[in-house]
């Protein structure tokens, strides 16, 4: 799913060439493409995977940026199918095979209980 | 069961060089697209190599955002590169443990450089109408370093954590110093 956000992402940044829009679309595009796609590369290693919330994040502001922002009706849909598909692969954990310990919450845990042992 | 060296409740060793050493080789190829682009921003080449958006690398490397600092912004990203690339080197398999200050530069040096590298992708379309090949190979460099990373880091973090819930001294055991003998944690048997 990690690489579904990646393509849409570069899709994004490549797509106002592409589909030749300009405007608040484009602009809008050419920062949600580099986020998305960066939050899934960053989201690919297990111990960061708490990231992909940040394509779904992408993801909704696409969907909702049409009428917010009054888009014509070309990059009206093409947001509207990236966001969607971002939403989703945001959505889909993924596998996660290695443990870490208890992650980035252990170390906001105030007592010295671990919950780490043999899986 | 888990090499050793491996930290309490984890499958894999973070601080393993089969884990470090893709990412010193990556640091390593940033530092040498860095120092291209910033030889070029110097003005010690007269052209950059640019296979697909013709002049745009050159209206990207030209820009004002480019001299905003003193030195060229590639070459603060080289130096940037380069701090990565020996702050991923120092230490044994076990620096999570035995140097967490270097595990915590190391994710400093990279998390940040990263997240600059972000930035800079979105303006050169943004503020330039303008893409460069090798600023966009770069990032995509500095970007793949960063989860890699911080694995380690987080290793260290819970190491310091535990200190801290056992009663022990975080600041010598940030340092890697073993806890002193005169000062015993009030708790014993609980530091991992």
């Amino acid at each position: 799913m990690r690489l579904v956000s990646v393509a849409v992402g570069i899709w994004l940044m490549a797509a106002p060439a592409v589909l030749e829009y300009a405007g608040v679309a484009r602009t809008v595009d050419r920062i949600a493409g580099p986020l998305a796609a960066s939050a899934a590369i960053v989201a690919m290693s297990e111990v960061m995977r708490g990231l992909r919330w940040l394509e779904s994040a992408v993801g909704a502001l696409l969907v909702v940026a049409p009428w917010l922002l009054g888009y014509s009706l070309g990059p009206a849909l093409n947001s509207l199918a990236a966001g969607g598909l971002l939403l989703v692969a945001g959505a889909v954990r993924g596998r996660v095979s290695q443990r870490f310990g208890g992650g980035w919450s252990a170390l906001l845990r105030r007592s010295a209980a671990r919950r780490d042992g043999p899986a | 069961m888990a090499p050793a060296g491996t930290p309490p409740g984890w499958s894999v060793n973070p601080s393993s060089w089969r884990q470090r050493l893709p990412i010193v080789g990556l640091a390593l190829a940033g530092t040498a697209i860095a120092l291209y682009l910033a030889l070029y921003q110097w003005g010690v080449l007269g052209w950059v190599w640019e296979p697909f958006f013709g002049d745009g690398s050159a209206r990207i490397l030209d820009s004002w955002v480019s001299k905003v600092l003193p030195i060229p912004d590639a070459a603060l990203g080289a130096a940037g590169y380069l701090l990565d690339a020996a702050t991923g080197a120092i230490g044994g398999h076990a620096r999570w443990k035995t140097m967490p200050w270097v595990v915590i530069l190391f994710g400093v040096a990279v998390g940040p450089l990263g997240a600059v590298s972000v930035l800079l992708v979105v303006l050169q379309p943004v503020l330039f109408e303008a893409w460069c090949t090798l600023c966009l190979a770069s990032a995509v460099v500095s970007i793949a370093m960063i989860g890699p990373a911080l694995d380690e880091v987080l290793a260290s973090l819970q190491h310091l954590a535990r200190v801290r819930r056992a009663g022990g001294d975080v600041w010598r055991a940030f340092w890697g110093r073993p806890a002193r003998a005169d000062r015993q944690p009030p708790v014993p048997g609980r530091v991992g």
